[in-house]
């Protein structure tokens, strides 16, 4: 999972059935540089399935890829970015 | 599998249910030559009490992560599955 | 997931049986304008993706990419990556609205 931090929110007007009622949120996946605070949060912001009810500005764990899917089986979802994790805190 | 740098922790109250208990590394992944970064920091569990500074072997296998966890649902892919020796 | 304009749509007569009655859309990935931040503007790459909800051209949708693209029930026998999953309406940054969608129209 990459750290990403929340920057929006997208809506959507109409969805497949099985995306009906989902959040989504906007986020930047965080490089190294930018955990360091050196860096310039410039990479491609992407959208993030969002059940943990993430605000603007929260660090979030995201899971990429299949796993993504996976806290929704047995039921299948076409998700392919999910907050897994809101981080209180980093230690670095 | 894929050697990191172990650059800190993170701490987390909201989280996925399968992840209650474990502690999440970050974890700067690196080539084989142990130096040059390989794309962004990750989020690993951890099952070896891995410290801030080690290199790690990372494992991307979801399905292992997910036996480990004890959870099918898990949305946790990487695993911290070894330190490396000095 | 990511936000890509529908900018036209893929004619294939010979296919793979599983793709026969499946529509297919060239997608034009967007992102937030860099500097401004204050609208999309396009990454300039494209892909194709199998329609889920019936998008048109010139729309905003929303697509999952990956093996995740086969999580529907209409897509889980497909050969494919990229599906669309939902049509955008809004987008926010930092409370602002970058897009909406009845404001293009």
């Amino acid at each position: 999972m990459r750290i990403g931090k929340i920057i929006g929110k997208v809506t959507l007007s109409r969805a497949h059935p099985s995306m009906v009622g989902a959040s989504y949120r906007l986020a930047t996946p965080l490089a190294f540089a930018d955990l360091r605070g050196e860096g310039t949060h410039e990479a491609e912001p992407f959208v993030v399935y969002d059940d943990l009810g993430a605000a603007d500005g929260s660090l979030i764990a995201i899971s990429e890829g299949g796993e993504a899917a996976q806290p929704f089986r047995p039921e299948p979802k076409p998700v392919d970015a999910y907050n897994a994790a809101i981080l209180d805190h980093l230690h670095l | 599998m894929q050697l990191g740098k172990v650059i800190g922790t993170a701490t987390s109250t909201v989280k996925h249910r399968s992840m209650e208990g474990w502690k999440l590394l970050i974890v700067q992944p690196y080539q084989v030559d142990g130096q040059t970064p390989d794309g962004d920091p990750q989020l690993a569990v951890d099952t070896l009490g891995a410290g801030k500074g080690e290199l790690v072997l990372l494992s991307s296998d979801g399905r292992g992560t997910r036996d480990l966890l004890g959870d099918d649902t898990t949305p946790v892919r990487w695993s911290a599955i070894g330190i490396k020796d000095e | 997931m990511f936000i890509a304009k529908v900018t036209g749509s893929l004619v294939s007569t010979q296919k793979v049986d599983s793709m026969v009655g499946h529509k297919l859309m060239i997608v034009e990935p967007y992102r937030l304008d860099e500097k401004k931040r204050d609208g999309l503007v396009t990454t300039g790459r494209t892909f194709v993706a199998v329609d889920t909800v019936g998008a048109g051209e010139g729309e905003f949708v929303l697509v999952t990419q990956g093996s995740s693209a086969r999580l529907t029930p209409e897509t889980k026998d497909l050969p494919i990556d990229a599906v669309i999953i939902g049509i955008v309406n809004t987008v926010h940054v930092e409370r602002a609205c970058v897009f909406d969608r009845e404001a293009k129209d």
